[in-house]
Formats: structure tokens, C-alpha cells, sequence
């Protein structure tokens, strides 16, 4: 039992990123509201990155600034160089996804799926 | 006996496949040229087919690759004594069947999608029969049933469209079982060639199930019960030439395939060591019973005909499944005799109803007054259907019957009379009634003389006297012809 | 170097500048842009022709970005499949522009025309990306490029079917891409490399020690690529999404775009991780039910559609699993069908749907019933309709015998017949839901807006003529495509 917390505790970053990733999604395919799904969506991008730059991080590790000398231990730069990467594109996917609510909501009134489907009579969204 | 190489078979086939695309645009311009042109390409495939005779009956095959598709699938054709057989029963009667059109033909609409189709489907059908390899004979077995459908809808009624859909979907499932047969003798054997040794070496599970899809398949062409559904409904509905076609014709592409099937891919020992002749034979002892007696019931003249085709299939079916050498000369020679005897039938109906516009058989009492000459044909026609000597239907049954007794199993031949009582069931009475019963309601009225034109009677009277000839004669040339082919198919077929 | 030593990344770099010259371009010389699209298009596609001869003659080839060495620097490995899909892409995507370029005003906001080209530039661009990398970061970038791209190119309409359609595609593609960069993290944590080459040569060692992070990174990747290609059941979105996009757009999205998510799992699957993988045997089998499901029910639903584009795009969700169905088999003959079935189907689809196109730009109906006699008044479209339905059905002559011959083949040799006969049953219903509709448009009397429809552009007809061309040729010489695909196949299974 203690075994278990303490390796969860030393994994914790890992822990709660995939806590975050299960809340984002349930948020996103369950929520009607278009605002809540969107909100989902981002929860779960942020919870990948934390998972991806907690990878890279070494306990007590700075920031890869080389300094002629020093010799501290340095954080893995390539995860979150490629969380950077992967932030401008949820931005992006997150600009273009309200856009597109916008849109919804000028051509139906109402940013709620199941009133869509509904006006729609067809199937759900 | 050798292989020889020759240009011959392919120009057959794409001599009129070539001519297809000249009469699409002639027709755009004349009419009598269309008419012209598609008569002369019939006469020229014909007489191109017989240009092979000398090569085939001194014994020689007559090969020609065409290209590579990949390692060990190619188109490429092979000629021998069936095949010749075929080709040139089928381009003959496709001659017929052709001057036959013109003057049927000039009421309907339609015409410029008519002729174009009927030559490419002789085209395919040539196609089929001249095939060296099962996948050039898939390809133009493909070819010819999907392009026939367009034979069948010619009329676009709501009977025409749905009888046809039928037979498109019947079609797509045939197809498709026969890929599948191909598929496996692919897999095992790494050839579908037919000039080489059998493809199977012995009865595995793959193998039956190789059999049993290349039975669907070419069976269904051949309206093998139960998957005759399509026939009854789709041969009627055409155009009268188109139904002699199909029914004599195109249905003789399906027992063709399946000898070729029987002979080349699993090859006779197999056949009779496994046992599966069991299962043809069952299946066309049912269809012969099934399509005689479901012939009696029906009123509509084409589709007592179209019945009485599935009926004829069995015997050939049968003459599969008993593979004695008798019993195989029968059964090529009633590929002969059904041809002549269906074609002549269909054809006269076609006349009947052009003149009268009666396709019940309740109204074609007097008939044979007023039509004289066209019911003569019928009757010589019917009679040889029903199989009464001197004609050629009675020399088929009588080698089939001799064939069975070779094989021991009289009850095949018990069958054959039953069938041949039943034939005479429901042809006599359209006979007697048409020369000596009188039009429903018109009984006092004196009949006038009302034939068809010439153009539709000369093929007529060819076919009729054919049945009676090739029955005459002690040896005539399609049983010459059924008795080399036997005996080449039973040597080995190579 | 030469210039044709930097074509590897010339071909993605070239439509991706392009792509943002667009709107520019548009705003000063407006008639410019398609002709500049085309151009570009060309090019890529000759570029591909020349990576493809190349390959072909001295064999695959690594390209490195910048001149920078993995791991640090991003690679592109030019090999038989990539080449083959960079082909695929660039020589379907040229004509369906060509097209386009008569159809979209017609389709499209005066205003929005040159965002169009943006669009589909960008899509090109990912989806040439994602067929050259060799990296599995860079892999995700393309791969959320060509999301955005893909959606973005639906809602362009700004209908409500299409904004609907678009949202419903961008929060399921949304789950997709979360599912896979939670992979690549998995993988990356485990193995700390994201170069395919290092990834395959390390990962055999790493199973050993964490099977679980491997197993969990493969599901996710399947789960986000599946999603994104819709494979059965993760294909809801694509009904509506294909269904309401204008047609080119269509055309591109069930032709080409669902198909080069194949293409990457094909490549994960296949050359990162080992064939010797443990856990790799549940997995086939797994894409092996999937995909007999997506054909079976995707050719039911397509059975029962009213719309003739919605009906398309429940066959792409049946004719997707053909793919899968050649990936899970994993037998030479079965792979190299589902690969060859990706150049098949992309040619096909891409022609029906614009076919389909065609019959709503001049008569505006779509409905499958309301089409009766399309075939009298219009014989050009509706006779490429028909070359592609024989195609979908697999007649002989046809591009799509030889899919459905290999795929069949492959299942034989796999020892699994009865997926052949998957093959066939769906044959037989792609014929009961093809058939009819050719039937009813040549033997039918044309009533209403299909009798006298609008004048269709030489382009549009030309573009149809084409393709159908295409689908004839591919199916009398199809050892036109099989050396690459060949030699694509026997790579990948290291024979």
C-alpha cells in the first residue's frame, strides 16, 4: 500500500496529467454545450503536455542554458521544444473550433448540441 | 496432333469488338448501314471461325498469348475441338439471329444501342469459348453477361428493369463465386492456364470449395436449379432475337465453362475418385424435372420457352455428371441440338408476336393458319424438343440415355422419358391448338394468311431444318464434331 | 547539392509556401491563383515521378532536413512507399483541382476563393509530409495540419450542414490527435528517440522492459489514427463531413485523406515496430474484425442512403476496411493489395464523387431517386460514374479486380479464407448499391432538372474523362503500379 502511494507520489506528474487527459475527455463527448466541449478539448491537450514536458524534466534540473563552466544537470530540451510545437497547433485547432461556433450559433441561436440536433431533426452532433 | 500459334482466334474476337465501335459511328449517319455492317460482321466472324476447320479437325491446337498481365495471369486464347465446336455453333446461329434482327427490329426503339451490343456481346461470347486460360474466360464471361443485361432491359418496362436487376445481381453473384474459384486454383496451383495438366492434383477441402464456387458460377449462367431464378424472368422480357440468344446461346457459355472446369482444372480422375459428380448429378436431375414440370404451368408463350431451357440444361448438366464417353458425346451434341432447336423457337415466337402482338398461349389458337410456314418451324422444333426420332433432340437423348446405361444407372434414363412426357405436356398443346383450334371469340371468321417478312423466316426455316437434318443424317457434322470432342476431352484434353 | 538533391523536401516545401502566397496572390491577381495551384501541383507530382524513378533504380534513400543528422534533425526517408504515396497523392490531387477550378465559384463565396487554394495547398502538403517523414513529432505535425486543413476545407461552404459537419470533425480528430501525441509521448518516454530507423532499432530491447507503455502507446496510436481514417466504429464523422463539402473537397477527403492515415499506420505498424512484437498479434487481429465490420456495415448504411454523396461516403468507410483489411492480414499478396488499393480507391472515389458533382452542378439534384436518366442527358459523367461503380464492384478491366484479386490471394495465403469471402460479400453489396443507380440513369426517362440540365464546363468532363481513363488503363496494365507497390510491400515485411 505504501509502496503503491509512494510510487505514485514519485510519479505523480504522470498521475494527474492522465487524470486531466480522462477529465478533458469526458468533458468533450459528453457536454452538450459546444463552449464545454472545446473547453474539454483544451484540458486534454494541456494534460498531453504536461505529460510530455514532465517527461524531459530531471529533478533539480535547470533550463538548457549552456553556461561556459557550470555543471549543472540540465532538463531535456527536445520535449519541451516540442510542446511548443504542439501548443501553437491546440491554439490554432482551439481558434478555428470557436470560429466555427460562431458560425453555429449565427445560423442556429444556440451553442447547445442537442438544440441543434433537435432544430435539425436529424442526427446528433 | 500439335500446338500451333496463329493470329486467327484473336482477330475472331477482335474483329468484332473493332466493328462494335465502326458501328457505333456508322449508325450515327444511316441506319441501312448499321443494319448493313452488323449482318456482314456477324457473316465475317463466322466464316473467320471456320477458316480454323482445316487446322482442327486434323487434331492440331491452335494457340496465341496475347500479353502478360502479371507472372503467370495473361490473356491468351487456345483453340481446340470444343472450343471450335462452340464457336462455331454460337457464330452461326449469331448470323441468324442477326438478319433475323433487321426486320424484327425496325419497330423498336432503340436500335443504335442494339446492334453495338449485339455484336460486342459475340464478341465476348467468342471470347469465352476461345479463352486458353480461366482468367481471359472470367474476363469475357463478365463481359458478356454485364453487356447482355443491356440485351435484356432493351425494352425498359418495369417487367424489363426488374426481371434485369434480377439477372444483374444473379450475374454479380456469379462472377463473383467464379473469382473466387479462380482465386484458389490461383493459390494452389500458381497457374490458371489450360493448356498444361490439370491444375488440382487431388481432392482437398480448398479444392471443393474451388469446385463448388466454379459450379455457382457457371451454373447460374446455365440456369442450373437453384440459381435459375433470374432466367424465367430475364429471357422473356428481351427482344425475341436476344432471347434466341440468350437461351440458345449464352446459356451454353456456362456448360461450357464447367466442362472446362471438370476436364482442365480438376481433371476426370478427380471428378470420378471424389465423388463430386454426385452433387451435378442431383442438381440436374432437379432441374430437369423442376424446369419441365414448372414449363406446364405457364401461360405466357416466352416464358414456357424459357422454362423449358432450364429444363434442357439438365441434361447437359446430366451428361456432365455421368461423364461416360456416350454420355459426353450427348451432352456436346444436345449443346448442338438445344442451340437449333431453342433459336428456332424463340425466333418464331418473336415472329408470332411481331405479327400478332399475342404472347399468351391461350390466344394463339389458328394460329398455325395464319402463320403457316413459322409454325411449321415451331413444330419441327417442338417435336425435336420433345425428343421424337428422326429429329436431333432424339438423337441427343438416345446417346445420353446410352451413355447412362454405360454408366449403370438406368434411373437417368427413367428421367429422361419423364422429361421428354413432360415436353410433350406442354408442346403439343400450343401445336395442335394453333393448327387446329380457332382464335378465342373469332371462331366463324375465316383466317387470312399473315406470315412474316422473308428476312425473319430464311433464318427461321435454316434453324428448323437444321434440327431435322442433324437428326436425319447418320453422321452429320455436329456429331462428328461432339464425338472428337469427347474423345479429346476424355484423353486428357491436351 | 544540386537542386534535385533537396526534391524530398521540396516537395512539401514548395505547395507549403505557396499555400500562404494564396491569399496574397488572391487579393492581387485573383485569375492567378489556380493556374499557380495547378503549377504547383504539377510540380510536386513530377517531383514525385523523379523521387520514384530514383528510388526505383538505387533503391530507398534517407533526405535530412537542414542538413542536421537524427536524432536531432528530422528525416525524410524516400522509400517505395513513400514514393508511391507522394504518386498517389499529387496525380489524384491534380486532376480534382482541375476540376475544381470551374467548379468552385459555382460552389463557393466569391470572396473565399483564394482561401480555398490556401486549403488545399496545406492539405497537399501535410498529407506529402506525412508520406515522406521518417519522424514520429514531424509526423503529428502533418498530421494536425492536414486535420485543420481537412476541416477547414469542409466548412469553407459555410452551409450548416457543412459547419455542423466540420465541428463534428474537428472535436472527434481533436480526440484522435490527443490519442496520438499521447503515444508518441508514451513512446518517446520509454525510448527517448522519435526517429522511426532509431525507434524500430531500440524498441525489441525496450519491450522487454516496459511492455506496458508499448502497449498502451500502440493503442493509442491505433485508436488516433483509426479515428482519423475513420475505421469502423470511429467513423462517424465522415458521412456528414464528406457528404456536405463541396466536391473537389470531397473527392480529395475520401480519395485521398482517410487513406494516408493508413498509410502512416501502415508504416508504424510495419517498420517501427518489430514484426516479432508480442503484442502485434492481437492487434492485427483486432484491425482484421474492424475492418470486416467497416466493409460489411459501411456497404449496408450505403445501401439505404438517399443522397448520392452520402451513399459515396458510407462506401469509403467500407472501402477504407479494404486497406485495413490488407494490413491485418499481413501476407505479401494481402498487403500489397491494401496498399494498391490505396492508389484503387483514391483514383475511383476522387471520379464518383466528382462525377457526383458534376450531376448536382448542372441539374442541382442529389437525390439518388430524383437522378433517373442522368445517363441519357449527360453520358460523359454518368458513364465515368459507371467505369468507377464497375470499378467499386471489381469488375475485370477495372483498377479494382486487381485490390480485390490480391486482397482475396492474400487471405488465402494467410490461411484465412473466409476473409476472401469478406471480399466478395462486400463485392456483391458494393453491386446492389452501385448497379441500380447506373441502371435507372441509362434505362430510365429523365424527368424534371435532369432533363434539360445546365452546360458542364470542358474541364469538369475532361477532368471525369480522365480519371476514368484512368481506372481502364490501371486495369488492363496493372503492372504499371505493382513494381513500386511490389517492392513497397516486400520492405516492409523485410522479405
Amino acid at each position: 500500500m505504501t509502496d503503491t502511494l509512494l510510487r505514485l507520489h514519485q510519479n505523480s506528474y504522470y498521475f494527474f496529467s492522465i487524470v486531466l487527459f480522462i477529465i478533458g475527455f469526458h468533458t468533450m463527448l459528453t457536454h452538450n454545450n459546444l463552449i464545454k466541449k472545446i473547453i474539454g478539448m483544451n484540458i486534454m491537450d494541456t494534460s498531453i503536455f504536461l505529460f510530455f514536458v514532465a517527461i524531459g524534466y530531471v529533478r533539480g534540473g535547470r533550463a538548457p542554458i549552456l553556461e561556459p563552466g557550470a555543471g549543472h544537470a540540465y532538463i531535456n530540451p527536445l520535449p519541451s521544444a516540442l510542446i511548443l510545437t504542439g501548443i501553437v497547433v491546440a491554439v490554432s485547432v482551439t481558434a478555428y473550433a470557436l470560429s466555427l461556433v460562431v458560425k453555429l450559433y449565427r445560423h442556429y441561436g444556440t451553442i447547445d448540441a442537442e438544440e441543434i440536433m433537435r432544430l435539425r431533426g436529424g442526427e446528433t452532433l | 496432333m500439335e500446338v500451333k500459334t496463329s493470329f486467327l482466334p484473336v482477330w475472331v474476337v477482335m474483329f468484332p469488338m473493332l466493328m462494335t465501335f465502326v458501328i457505333y459511328y456508322v449508325e450515327q449517319h444511316s441506319e441501312k448501314m448499321r443494319n448493313a455492317l452488323s449482318v456482314a460482321t456477324a457473316v465475317v466472324t463466322f466464316l473467320s471461325v471456320v477458316a480454323l476447320y482445316p487446322e482442327i479437325v486434323a487434331g492440331n491446337i491452335i494457340e496465341y498469348r496475347m500479353f502478360q498481365l502479371l507472372p503467370n495471369l495473361e490473356i491468351s486464347f487456345r483453340v481446340d475441338i470444343l472450343s471450335f465446336s462452340l464457336a462455331v455453333l454460337s457464330s452461326f446461329v449469331w448470323m441468324l439471329v442477326a438478319v433475323y434482327s433487321v426486320d424484327y427490329m425496325c419497330k423498336e426503339h432503340g436500335c443504335n444501342r442494339y446492334y453495338p451490343v449485339l455484336i460486342i456481346t459475340l464478341a465476348s461470347c467468342m471470347g469465352i469459348f476461345m479463352a486458353g486460360d480461366l482468367f481471359t474466360l472470367f474476363v469475357f464471361f463478365e463481359a458478356m453477361s454485364l453487356i447482355s443485361y443491356v440485351l435484356v432491359v432493351h425494352e425498359e418496362t418495369v417487367d424489363a428493369l426488374k426481371a434485369g436487376y434480377k439477372y444483374l445481381i444473379m450475374t454479380i453473384i456469379g462472377g463473383l463465386a467464379l473469382f473466387f474459384g479462380i482465386i484458389i486454383t490461383f493459390e494452389v496451383a500458381g497457374t490458371v492456364s489450360l493448356s498444361g495438366p490439370t491444375l488440382f492434383g487431388e481432392p482437398t477441402a480448398l479444392g471443393f470449395f474451388a469446385f463448388i464456387s466454379f459450379l455457382i458460377g457457371f451454373g447460374m449462367k446455365a440456369g442450373m436449379f437453384p440459381l435459375h431464378v433470374w432466367l424465367p424472368d430475364a429471357h422473356p422480357v428481351a427482344p425475341s432475337p436476344a432471347s434466341a440468344l440468350l437461351s440458345g446461346i449464352m446459356l451454353k457459355t456456362g456448360a461450357y465453362g464447367l466442362l472446362r472446369v471438370i476436364f482442365h482444372v480438376f481433371g476426370i480422375e478427380l471428378m470420378r475418385e471424389s465423388g463430386w459428380t454426385l452433387i451435378l448429378a442431383v442438381i440436374a436431375v432437379i432441374t430437369i424435372l423442376l424446369g419441365s414440370a414448372v414449363a406446364i404451368t405457364q401461360e405466357d408463350l416466352k416464358r414456357r420457352l424459357a422454362y423449358s431451357s432450364i429444363g434442357q440444361m439438365g441434361y447437359i448438366l446430366l451428361g456432365m455428371a455421368i461423364l461416360t464417353e456416350r454420355a459426353l458425346i450427348g451432352n456436346i451434341f444436345h449443346i448442338f441440338s438445344h442451340a437449333f432447336m431453342k433459336s428456332t423457337l424463340f425466333l418464331a415466337a418473336g415472329a408470332i408476336i411481331l405479327k400478332t402482338g399475342k404472347r399468351n398461349i391461350k390466344d394463339l389458337g389458328g394460329i398455325g393458319r395464319q402463320m403457316p410456314f413459322t409454325m411449321f418451324a415451331f413444330t419441327l422444333a417442338a417435336l425435336a424438343m420433345i425428343g421424337i426420332p428422326p429429329f436431333n433432340g432424339f438423337l441427343s437423348k438416345w446417346t445420353l440415355a446410352l451413355g447412362a446405361m454405360d454408366a449403370g444407372v438406368p434411373f437417368y434414363v427413367i428421367i429422361l422419358l419423364v422429361s421428354s412426357l413432360l415436353n410433350g405436356l406442354y408442346y403439343l398443346p400450343i401445336i395442335i391448338a394453333a393448327f387446329f383450334g380457332a382464335e378465342h371469340g373469332h371462331e366463324h371468321e375465316p383466317i387470312k394468311v399473315n406470315e412474316a417478312p422473308y428476312k425473319m423466316l430464311i433464318p427461321i426455316a435454316i434453324l428448323a431444318v437444321s434440327c431435322l437434318l442433324f437428326g436425319l443424317l447418320p453422321t452429320n457434322l455436329p456429331f462428328d464434331l461432339s464425338r472428337v470432342a469427347a474423345d479429346f476431352l476424355l484423353r486428357g484434353g491436351f | 547539392m544540386s537542386a534535385a538533391a533537396h526534391l524530398p523536401a521540396l516537395t512539401v516545401v514548395v505547395p507549403l509556401f505557396f499555400a500562404y502566397l494564396m491569399p496574397l496572390l488572391a487579393r492581387w491577381r485573383k485569375s492567378w491563383c489556380a493556374a499557380t495551384t495547378l503549377a504547383v501541383l504539377a510540380f510536386t507530382f513530377f517531383s514525385s515521378l523523379y523521387l520514384a524513378n530514383r528510388v526505383m533504380s538505387s533503391g530507398p534513400f534517407v533526405y535530412h532536413m537542414g542538413g542536421w543528422a537524427p536524432p536531432w534533425g528530422i528525416e525524410f526517408y524516400v522509400d517505395y512507399l513513400a514514393v508511391f504515396t507522394a504518386l498517389t497523392i499529387s496525380g489524384i490531387g491534380l486532376p480534382v483541382i482541375v476540376y475544381g477550378i470551374k467548379d468552385l465559384p459555382h460552389e463557393l463565396k466569391e470572396g473565399v476563393l483564394g482561401w480555398y487554394y490556401t486549403l488545399y495547398l496545406l492539405l497537399m502538403a501535410s498529407m506529402l509530409g506525412m508520406a515522406l517523414t521518417n519522424d514520429l513529432f514531424n509526423l503529428f505535425v502533418f498530421v494536425e495540419i492536414c486535420a485543420i486543413a481537412s476541416c477547414a476545407i469542409i466548412s469553407i461552404k459555410e452551409s450548416r450542414e457543412c459547419v455542423e459537419a466540420a465541428f463534428k470533425y474537428l472535436v472527434l480528430s481533436a480526440v484522435g490527435s490527443g490519442c496520438l501525441l499521447l503515444a508518441i509521448a508514451l513512446i518517446y518516454m520509454v525510448t527517448g528517440h522519435l526517429n522511426f530507423t532509431f525507434l524500430a532499432a531500440t524498441l525489441p530491447g525496450v519491450m522487454a522492459v516496459y511492455p506496458k507503455n508499448i502497449l498502451a502507446a500502440l493503442a493509442l496510436l491505433m485508436v488516433g489514427l483509426g479515428v482519423k481514417a475513420a475505421l469502423f466504429p470511429l467513423h462517424v464523422w465522415l458521412p456528414d463531413a464528406h457528404s456536405s463539402a463541396p466536391s473537389p473537397s470531397s473527392a480529395v477527403l475520401s480519395g485521398l485523406v482517410i487513406k494516408i492515415y493508413a498509410v502512416a499506420m501502415i508504416k508504424l505498424l510495419y517498420k517501427v515496430f518489430p514484426a516479432t512484437f508480442a503484442g502485434m498479434a492481437p492487434v492485427m487481429a483486432m484491425l482484421l474484425w474492424m475492418s470486416t465490420l467497416a466493409i460489411i456495415i459501411g456497404s449496408m448504411f450505403a445501401i439505404v442512403q438517399e443522397d448520392i454523396k452520402k451513399m459515396l461516403a458510407y462506401s469509403s468507410i467500407a472501402q477504407i476496411g479494404y486497406v485495413f483489411l490488407g494490413v491485418g492480414l499481413a501476407s505479401h499478396n494481402a498487403l500489397l493489395g491494401g496498399i494498391l488499393h490505396i492508389f484503387n480507391h483514391a483514383m475511383m472515389k476522387a471520379m464518383l464523387f466528382l462525377a457526383a458533382g458534376a450531376f448536382i452542378y448542372a441539374t442541382g439534384v442529389r437525390k439518388l431517386s430524383q437522378l433517373k436518366g442522368i445517363g441519357v442527358t449527360m453520358p460523359v459523367p454518368a458513364g465515368a460514374f459507371a467505369i468507377g461503380a464497375m470499378a467499386m464492384v471489381g469488375i475485370p478491366v477495372t483498377n479494382g479486380f486487381w485490390s480485390k484479386w490480391y486482397l482475396a490471394l492474400g487471405a488465402l495465403d494467410a490461411g484465412k479464407p473466409l476473409f476472401a469471402a469478406v471480399v466478395l460479400v462486400s463485392s456483391l453489396l458494393n453491386g446492389i448499391y452501385y448497379l441500380p443507380i447506373i441502371v435507372n440513369a441509362f434505362f430510365s426517362k429523365p424527368e424534371g432538372a435532369v432533363a434539360k440540365p445546365g452546360r458542364l464546363p470542358a474541364v469538369m468532363t475532361g477532368t471525369l474523362v480522365v480519371l476514368g481513363a484512368g481506372c481502364i488503363i490501371f486495369g488492363i496494365f496493372p503492372s504499371l503500379v505493382l513494381g513500386l507497390v511490389s517492392r513497397a510491400t516486400r520492405l516492409l515485411l523485410g522479405l
